[in-house]
């Protein structure tokens, strides 16, 4: 019985083989990395709302930070009738996992975003190569390099303050999203590095990190999916031996965006930090997430990057219509005429939306 | 009626599909005494108990308690109702604690909600003391001997206040000082007025404790006495007082020289006790004894599927270390179970899988792949040998009733080409017609030079169809008997000596 | 079943000779235990409806595709559940040789190439990578076989730990070499023509070599699982351990060997993911086994233990990857994606369990 019904199954989809495809009408199919990253959902927001005026027609799909999984995703869109992949990859930091998804889409135009599809200029070969990509994200280095001044301007200027246990220096904390991730990378590493040089040029000590045994000089979500949760765990397990009562508290908390810093606010206001007449110890992210603004108008955050996410929206929207309009993904960029967007000067198929400091309103 | 009568049970009836389990079978406990229940394995007294507790519904018949007809659906309303059952096989919660395991289901409760363990602890102390049991109210069950785990049973059945209680096999695990302490509660229960019904197999102790003794055999009431107008003799005599009947093939083997030798076989984790018999070619030597007597461990020890402590198996003078059944299986053994279901069969598989798995290497191809035709021809060559009923080879074992599958697991081991069988309880749950069947297969495998070796409760089974019969007693060898001049009632006093 | 034909024939004439209240029953009881697949084939209409382009041959090759890569994850751990276990270890596993499977067959003129030393991609390193990491799963299925089948520890917890375990060994491995937990790529043109070279072409969708391995690892778990002692044995342990062992089975050895034989096939998987994915990150392989193990109980391989059959997963699988593909194709949100998937496993093993539960 079962292997009959097995075999209607087959044949009912063998004989609908042969009904013609449809001429479709345009339908966009946007990939996320992930459902529950908390800046890609105020993307998604604006998105939706830009694509819904548009008239679009278009799907969201979340691959549950599985690269593979994505693939299939957007092999079944494609065979499913999609017109056009705005996709958000998984494994961002890698030309070979754009390729491939260029690959599968043959010639539907695809329009890459947020995250890198790699560093180093190795993006900038697979998207010169391809004739129907682009990529709208944000200059990797850049929120790094951004948060780092944020940092180092804010230490200068109150460092009596934030050095609780008055020995000349400032311990501090680094929260990575992920291992393996560009952005990551390079917030990592320059959310400290540019600090440090601000602070140096000034005659001041560097940054210290908080745990000597650490040679990592970060803690990394292993999840690898920048949540406030893998920080306030970190945290809470740092404040037992690193706190006030020891002398070695940690006096500076820097975060890879604003989901981390959320974390590690929750932490520290457990432990009595950054509440109302409370010590505040400074944290730092990036994204100004609207939480994140209301956390800083509080006080209990001292400041962000601005990642603009309407204005990635609004690129992304603007880049689908042109494309759905017959223009090439590379000429759709160029069009884009604003001062929030700039085309990046070594490859004319990636487009940069700008960053901006965040410290209140 | 009598005003100290307390349960009265008439003319209980309950068939099982080609079984007449109980044949209008009645019993009347008094206040204040202790009434024994007395018969063989399979006479019908757990059945008559199993009523009783609503865990059978009875066909026909009558039960009254204090005068009024009662009913119970299952022994939590029994309990309710002051019938409680101290059990055989403790069924109790073995990780919980003590006075959990009294109170289970019936928690003392602070406002409807919380569990009140200081009531439950109080409470538990008092019934304690009440019956001098030195138990700890919060020790955990599984830490305790079996002796203090029934101390607790019996504990739970007082804490119901119950008016009727029921001791199957109680003193089976306990030792004498134990059972000392036991029959003090027992008379302690007496003397309140409680109504005592007591299962056992040990006429010493019967005839110590009890005022009453009701014999049953074959699902029927035989007979009940004062304890003090019963001899040990009579008692026997009544419980087996059956002709045998021709429900046994002749028997046409003639046993050969030695092949099988038992040396001194010792449990490292039973009560085996220097267990040492032989067996020849062509000869069924039976194994008999009462329940936990040690013939399963016996058999089980030999297929190495127990942990000998001491203890050789000679096969023809060369020495068989049997340390796994593979070994066993190799140095020509094969073992039928006792419980089909637990250890035999495989349920969810077919008829052909369930014969054949003992044997793959048989359909072995160049060392590769088995053969599919060669199983099916070894599965049919059984089923018609031995008359197996079922549809097809491709049918589900639990489809088939139980003297069929039987038949399919014997199957399974003849195509092991064994030199020795060890049938524990071949005919278990077997009807009358496919049990003749078994011991003409039996038999004729004793005609073949095979040298078998039968357990089974059932005593004119041993003597209609074995040469010789080994008594167990207590883990140990009790006696030997030739089967064609014995008693029956030779072997109940061989099964008793060590009990 | 061997001759559908003459097994309509017989049903009918069964069924010509029932009285009323008999072929009630025999419909609900064909109903109730094919409810799946009459979900499944309505299902597969109402896509067909809303979106033409489910029947295509291009959206057949697309899911032919997907089968083969998810098939032999769930073959390896159906093993496991025949012997009543289960087996959490898998993906993580599979994320291993993955990464195992990268690093030994990156470019050798890659830039970020882990090991500069490793040898040239030919034929033969391909063979020596594929040997290596069926090897790698092999060895800790062995050791999830060991302790399942020495401690009698339940397999739910021996996985997750060995689970946990190999997650350490992934990301201690992408870190070394100043990797610095980077995903892994530049896979070597060779391997991507050995795995996902293409095979043919089914309309518009190109059929990769590795469709053609699941084929062949298919006809090869299907004679393990019918045609040696190994098979048989294996299911008698899954049925009823007590009675293989006093059959004379060796149950210690018959539960490792699953194990083993599920850990290699895990192996394989990762050797094939490096493809598919494109590049190797710390994540892949996360959750894996939850399709796999979805995959076998809807397919009739049950936790019942004893029980189960290939075609059975192949089935199963095939159905995960409709459902997966029509949602798709729908646009139905991530949510109810989930949340469908979740009922539609809950309904195939309560119609299952109900397989079981009625003869008593």
């Amino acid at each position: 019985m079962k292997k009959i019904l097995a075999l209607v199954l087959t044949l009912t989809m063998v004989f609908a083989l042969s009904v013609p495809a449809f001429a479709a009408e345009p339908q966009v199919e946007v990939f996320w990395y992930e459902e529950s990253d908390v800046y890609l959902s105020t993307v998604r927001a604006e998105l939706n709302n830009e694509l819904d005026a548009l008239g679009v027609k278009y799907n969201n799909q979340f691959a549950g930070t599985d690269q593979a999984k994505q693939l299939d995703q957007i092999r079944t869109a494609i065979y499913g009738g999609a017109n056009l992949l705005v996709v958000n990859v998984v494994t961002s930091g890698d030309p070979d996992t754009a390729q491939a998804i260029l690959d599968e889409a043959g010639d539907i135009p695809v329009i890459f975003f947020n995250r890198a599809i790699g560093t180093d200029g190795t993006d900038n070969e697979v998207l010169d190569a391809a004739e129907a990509a682009c990529f709208i994200g944000t200059d990797a280095p850049e929120a790094g390099h951004m948060q780092g001044k944020m940092v180092g301007d804010y230490v200068l200027a109150n460092y009596e303050d934030i050095d609780l246990n008055g020995d000349g220096e400032i311990s501090y904390a680094m929260f990575k999203g992920q291992e393996g991730n560009v952005e990551a990378i390079y917030r990592t590493q320059f959310g400290q590095e540019d600090a440090d040089a601000i602070l140096t040029e000034a005659g001041k000590p560097a940054l210290v990190y908080f745990d000597a045994e650490n040679t990592d000089k970060y803690q990394v979500d292993l999840d690898g999916a920048w949540s406030a949760k893998a920080a306030t765990e970190y945290m809470d397990t740092n404040l037992v031996t690193y706190n006030e009562a020891n002398g070695n508290m940690i006096e500076l908390v820097i975060c890879n965006n604003d989901g981390m810093a959320e974390g590690v606010v929750a932490s520290l206001q457990k432990a009595g930090y950054n509440i109302d007449d409370g010590h505040v110890v400074p944290v730092f992210g990036v994204d100004a997430t609207d939480n994140a603004k209301a956390l800083i108008a509080d006080g209990a955050m001292t400041g962000t990057v601005k990642q603009d996410n309407v204005g990635m929206a609004q690129a992304i929207a603007l880049t689908v219509q042109a494309v759905l309009d017959g223009a090439a993904p590379v000429d759709a960029l160029a069009a884009l005429n604003d001062e929030r967007f700039t085309i990046a000067p070594d490859c004319a198929g990636k487009l940069f939306v700008a960053y901006a400091p965040y410290t209140g309103e | 009626m009598d005003q100290n009568v307390l349960l009265k049970m008439v003319d209980i009836t309950k068939t099982f599909p080609g079984v007449k389990a109980l044949d209008h079978v009645s019993l009347t406990v008094e206040k204040g005494t202790v009434h024994a229940l007395m018969g063989e394995n399979g006479a019908g007294k757990s059945t008559l108990m199993k009523c009783l507790f609503g865990i059978y519904g009875k066909d026909d018949g009558h039960i009254y308690l204090n005068g009024e007809e009662i009913d119970f659906k299952s022994s939590k309303e029994a309990l309710d109702n002051g019938v409680a059952m101290v059990h055989q096989e403790l069924n109790q919660a073995l990780k919980r604690s003590v006075m959990d395991n009294i109170w289970l289901g019936r928690y003392p409760k602070i406002a409807g909600i919380a569990v009140d363990e200081r009531k439950m602890y109080k409470d538990t102390m008092a019934v304690f003391k009440e019956l001098e049991i030195d138990v700890d109210p919060h020790r955990i069950m599984s830490t305790m001997p079996v002796s203090q785990r029934q101390m607790v049973e019996i504990a739970k059945a007082v804490s119901y206040n119950s008016k009727v209680i029921v001791f199957d096999e109680p003193t089976s695990s306990l030792t004498e000082e134990e059972v000392e302490h036991l029959f003090k509660i027992i008379n302690m229960l007496r003397d309140r007025g409680v109504g005592i019904i007591y299962i056992s197999h040990k006429m010493a102790e019967i005839k110590r404790i009890s005022d009453y003794i009701t014999v049953m055999r074959d699902g029927q009431w035989v007979a009940t006495e004062r304890a003090e107008d019963l001899e040990m003799a009579d008692i026997i005599r009544l419980m087996v007082g059956r002709e045998l009947t021709n429900q046994f093939p002749p028997k046409t083997n003639t046993p050969g020289e030695t092949y099988l030798e038992v040396k001194n076989i010792t449990g490292m984790y039973n009560h085996l006790r220097d267990v040492s018999f032989s067996a020849r070619r062509g000869e069924v030597l039976g194994l008999a004894g009462l329940d936990s007597s040690g013939r399963t461990e016996t058999l089980e020890s030999i297929f190495g599927v127990r942990t000998r402590k001491e203890g050789e198996v000679y096969l023809d003078g060369k020495r068989c270390f049997n340390r796994d059944p593979g070994e066993s299986i190799k140095n020509g053994f094969a073992l039928l179970t006792e419980e089909r279901r637990a250890t035999g069969i495989f349920s969810i598989l077919n008829i052909r899988e369930n014969t054949v798995i003992s044997s793959l290497k048989r359909h072995l191809r160049f060392g590769l792949w088995l053969s599919d035709k060669s199983q099916r021809e070894d599965t049919q060559r059984y089923i018609d040998a031995l008359r197996t009923k079922t549809p097809t080879q491709e049918t589900k074992i639990r489809a088939l009733s139980g003297g069929n599958q039987q038949k399919v697991i014997i199957g399974r081991w003849l195509l092991t080409e064994p030199d020795v069988l060890l049938l524990d309880e071949p005919t278990r749950g077997i009807d009358v017609g496919a049990k003749y069947e078994i011991y003409q297969l039996i038999l004729d495998l004793a005609n073949k030079g095979k040298t078998v070796i039968m357990v089974s409760s059932e005593m004119p089974e041993l003597l209609g169809v074995c040469d010789r019969i080994v008594v167990m007693s207590g883990g140990r060898v009790a006696g030997e008997v030739d089967a064609r001049n014995t008693t029956q009632e030779e072997i109940m006093t061989l099964a008793a000596k060590y009990v | 079943m061997a001759n559908p034909i003459a097994n309509l024939q017989r049903i009918s004439a069964e069924y010509s000779q029932m009285d009323k209240k008999d072929k009630r029953r025999f419909w609900t009881d064909g109903i109730l235990n094919n409810a799946l697949y009459i979900l499944m084939l309505a299902f597969c209409i109402y896509t067909a409806i809303k979106q033409p382009n489910f029947v295509s041959w291009g959206s057949l090759g697309n899911l032919v595709v997907q089968v083969a890569a998810y098939l032999p994850m769930a073959l390896g751990i159906a093993g496991c559940i025949v012997l009543t276990g289960t087996d959490l270890s898998a993906g993580r596993v599979c994320g291993l040789t993955a990464a195992v499977t990268g690093v030994f067959l990156q470019k050798s003129d890659f830039a970020n190439k882990m090991f500069t030393s490793l040898p040239e991609v030919n034929g033969w390193w391909i063979a020596v990578t594929l040997l290596t990491v069926i090897a790698i799963g092999a060895l800790i299925g062995l050791v999830n076989g060991f302790f399942v089948a020495k401690f009698s520890l339940h397999p739910f917890i021996v996985t997750l730990s060995t689970q946990l375990i190999t997650y350490g060994i992934i990301l201690w491995f992408f870190a070394l070499n100043g990797n610095n937990g980077q995903p892994i790529s530049g896979l070597s043109a060779e391997y991507k023509d050995f795995v996902g070279g293409e095979l043919f072409r089914l309309g518009p969708a190109r059929i990769p070599m590795y469709v053609l391995y699941a084929v062949i690892l298919t006809a090869l778990m299907w004679f393990i699982w019918n045609k040696t002692s190994f098979g048989k044995n294996m299911f008698a342990v899954g049925s009823n351990a007590e009675a293989a062992r006093v059959s004379g089975v060796n149950v210690f050895w018959t539960t490792v060997l699953v194990h083993t034989l599920a850990g290699a096939m895990y192996g394989y998987s990762g050797f094939v993911e490096g493809y598919r994915a494109g590049s190797i990150a710390a994540s892949t392989g996360l959750n894996y086994e939850c399709d796999a193990i979805a995959a076998c109980v809807i397919g009739g391989v049950s936790f019942v233990g004893g029980t189960g059959k290939i075609s059975g997963i192949v089935l199963g699988v095939v159905i995960l990857r409709i459902i997966f593909i029509a949602l798709t194709m729908l646009g139905v949100d991530s949510s109810s994606l989930y949340i469908i998937k979740g009922a539609i496993i809950l309904c195939a093993c309560s119609l299952d369990m109900r397989k079981y539960l009625v003869k008593k």
